[in-house]
């Protein structure tokens, strides 16, 4: 088709109509914004290319749907990245396939149908175009509108020292301006609660989620909590760019993260932590753990047990004593493209265990590895207890 | 006066404003279709025939009904049950079997109940009058369309009396050697069927044809090239149709490879003047212009009509802007419609026309 600039906009909206009702719809039932946010996306970054294939393209034929479908899903995702949409991988791949092929239906049979001369007209719609148009984007920004009203209110914590524990029961943003600091940590209760750019000095826990989901902790830093630095139970959180330090702190987690099987997937990237028995304790949880940095650690960099299903992905993992990695008790590691240094034996335990291991399956676990690199270590891998260690 | 529409012309042409109208919810009481032939594609094929054309130059949407889904790779992936012609159609592949546009053709005419506004007659005359034009002595109608196809064969004129030259678009046989006049598609497949008969072939042409799969660039087909054509001058718009109008025939293989073939065996050579073969075929297309067409002629001298070379000026709608105003729609199609559509002489170029005099008469019967 050879389309003329409206044409290309006004076929790209119409075909959005759908998808959108569908997204608005989606976020109704499963009161989540990002199959909103997706449609956004993908109608933003389409009409941002239609202006490109205009200048681009004089005559489109058929096939070039395909490989421009495909550049522009890259985008989109590349986008949802980087915007932190939170939307599920397949679950975003199917609507956004189920919208391409839906534009196509509507391009090649629907439009030429309800108007005989949608091709000549190079894909206008005539006076129904700019009235779809209008529509649209009404639609998007009423539920963009409501999904900013029901954003839960943002709280703004002044710089200086705030004394707490201070305790979240509703959802909230929790934004800390430069300097802000809670003195004896934060108590998480609520669903939808985001804590960001906050340090937190000192309590039992320095950040608990106690029974809360979709709960998001970034760019938090926290000191010297007496047992975990972040402690999550029975809640489902995402964590990234954090920093906890733990030095000084014989027994506890930098980030204890248990019994959250039947919970979605936490998250935990980007984050560094110094210090305390393990960087990061994934207990009965189905959870990732990527690109983070443990260092120092007396017991293990990263534990994963008891029936856990975790994907432990492209982190650093050095200084530690007994075990980089640990993967034990029934659980299910995906073990990947991490760099583990300077694990050192353990010269206070007898376990055999702990005599400075890279990666440890232990108890009927089942650690799948590939690509990672053990460096400056007694031992890199080892299979203890009916446990088994496999690479593809 | 019960009829709203007359159809002039019962060709292709006609047949796609008449499908169109049927679609838009006109009964075949309302409209009248003057013409020599009950069968649409009477004309249409003995032309294809006598050059043995096997498949369309047009695409999927080359054919008769009003909207261009489903078009012919769809209904040939129905019948044959193959995904193979909607794979080709997408890349632009596809080119119909000339058998299967003829029985969709069949098919529409007889869904569209055809044959009940056909009424056999050359139409000699079309006049304004209040109220509409009046056809002949059948009456007035508000809203006519003449779509009275090309004017006739165009010959070299010193080929005129030649017993040996045969026109391509006639019936015919091949001598064993035989001189091609023209370049472009009709002689293109003169070139192949020659060649496949045993002939040895001269083609004689003046200047080599251009190459595109359709009659003209595919953006001029669309809005998007004729917003720029309908925005020319008059002198720059008779340069386009001329440009265009030059012979041109479809790149590819299957085109090139029996000529290259032929030509290595010594059986196929290009020539700028007649040799003297025993046979002729003059491929050189049809007459142009308004003035071949006594009908179009007519019109033209009795209404004063605004004209540029051999093109009647039109409207982009394809309609005669000094005849046509709420009450009443003169609108042309096929091939004298070239000045609203430059590929005005294609199966796409009458439906754009039809489309338009649809939405001309729409709006009078909503007023």
């Amino acid at each position: 088709m050879a389309y003329t600039l409206r044409g290309r906009i006004e076929s790209r909206v119409a075909a959005a109509f759908v998808p959108l009702l569908a997204g608005c719809i989606l976020a109704l039932v499963l009161q989540a914004w990002w199959p909103v946010e997706l449609v956004g996306l993908m109608l933003g970054v389409g009409l941002l290319f239609d202006a490109a294939y205009h200048r681009l393209f004089a005559y489109q034929p058929g096939w070039a749907a395909l490989p421009l479908g495909l550049l522009e899903l890259g985008a989109i995702m590349g986008l949802a990245r980087l915007l932190h949409v939170g939307a599920p991988l397949w679950a975003a791949l199917a609507f956004y396939a189920g919208s391409w092929v839906l534009a196509q239906a509507l391009g090649h049979a629907i439009f030429p149908l309800a108007r005989l001369s949608y091709g000549e007209d190079g894909g206008e719609l005539g006076r129904a175009g700019p009235g779809l148009a209008a529509t649209a984007l009404v639609l998007l920004t009423a539920a963009g509108g409501v999904a900013w009203a029901t954003q839960p209110p943002v709280v703004h914590l002044a710089a200086g020292v705030h004394q707490g524990p201070l305790v979240l029961d509703y959802s909230q943003q929790l934004v800390g301006e430069p300097g802000a600091v809670v003195r004896g940590g934060i108590v998480v209760t609520a669903d939808d609660v985001t804590i960001r750019d906050v340090t937190v000095v000192g309590g039992e826990h320095g950040i608990q989620v106690d029974s809360a989901e979709r709960v998001l902790l970034e760019r938090v830093t926290v000191l010297d909590a007496t047992l975990d630095g972040i402690n999550v139970r029975r809640g489902q959180v995402t964590i990234r760019d954090c920093s906890v330090s733990m030095r000084g702190n014989e027994f506890g987690q930098g980030i204890d993260i248990s019994f959250t099987a039947d919970l979605e997937p936490s998250l935990v990237e980007d984050c560094l932590l110094t210090g305390g028995q393990e960087g990061i304790f994934l207990d009965s949880v189905h959870a990732m753990a990527r690109d983070n940095h443990v260092r120092r650690t007396t017991l293990r960099g990263i534990t994963v047990t008891e029936m856990a299903m975790v994907s432990v992905d492209g982190n650093t993992v050095e200084d530690g004593l007994g075990i980089g990695i640990f993967c034990s008790d029934y659980s299910m590691c995906d073990i990947r493209e991490n760099s583990i240094t300077r694990i050192r034996p353990d010269p206070d335990s007898s376990d055999s265990m702990r005599e400075g291991y890279g990666i440890v399956s232990h108890y009927w676990a089942h650690a799948e590895v590939e690509d990672n690199h053990v460096s400056r270590s007694p031992y890199e891998m080892g299979e203890f207890s009916d446990a088994y260690i496999t690479s593809e | 006066m019960s009829k709203v529409c007359a159809i002039v012309g019962g060709g292709l042409a006609g047949f796609c404003a008449y499908a169109t109208l049927r679609r838009g919810g006109l009964e075949p009481a309302d409209i009248a279709v003057f013409g020599t032939d009950p069968d649409p594609a009477a004309v249409w094929r003995i032309r294809s025939a006598s050059i043995r054309q096997r498949r369309m130059r047009s695409e999927s949407d080359g054919h008769c009904a009003p909207s261009s889904f489903p078009g012919l790779a769809v209904r040939a992936a129905l019948r044959r049950r193959s995904a193979a012609p909607l794979v080709q159609s997408v890349c632009d592949r596809y080119n119909p079997r000339v058998d299967e546009f003829l029985e969709h053709v069949e098919e529409l005419r007889a869904a569209t109940r055809w044959d009940e506004s056909f009424r056999l007659s050359r139409v000699d005359r079309v006049r304004a009058v209040d109220g509409g034009f009046e056809v002949d002595d059948h009456g007035v109608f508000p809203h006519v369309l003449l779509a009275p196809g090309h004017p006739g064969l165009a010959w070299p004129e010193e080929l005129v009396a030649d017993p040996r030259a045969v026109h391509a678009y006639a019936p015919h046989d091949f001598a064993e050697t035989v001189e091609i006049v023209g370049a472009g598609m009709a002689a293109a497949t003169e070139w192949l069927n020659a060649l496949a008969a045993g002939a040895s072939v001269v083609s004689v042409r003046r200047r080599e044809p251009e190459r595109r799969p359709l009659n003209l660039p595919r953006e001029l087909f669309s809005r998007r090239g004729l917003a720029g054509y309908h925005r020319t001058t008059t002198a720059e718009r008779i340069a386009i149709l001329e440009r265009y109008g030059a012979p041109s025939y479809p790149p590819g293989r299957a085109w090139d490879e029996p000529v290259e073939t032929a030509r290595r065996q010594g059986r196929f050579r290009v020539a700028s003047e007649l040799n003297g073969a025993p046979q002729v075929v003059c491929a050189t297309g049809f007459k142009r212009g308004f003035r071949h067409d006594p009908l179009l002629a007519r019109l033209v001298a009795e209404h004063g009509l605004e004209t540029a070379e051999g093109w009647i000026v039109l409207t982009p709608d394809s309609t005669v802007g000094s005849l046509t105003d709420a009450e009443r729609t003169l609108a042309l199609a096929g091939a004298p419609a070239q000045w609203a559509f430059p590929a005005a002489d294609t199966l796409m170029g009458a439906k754009y026309a039809a489309r338009r005099f649809f939405r001309k008469v729409s709006a009078w019967r909503t007023r």
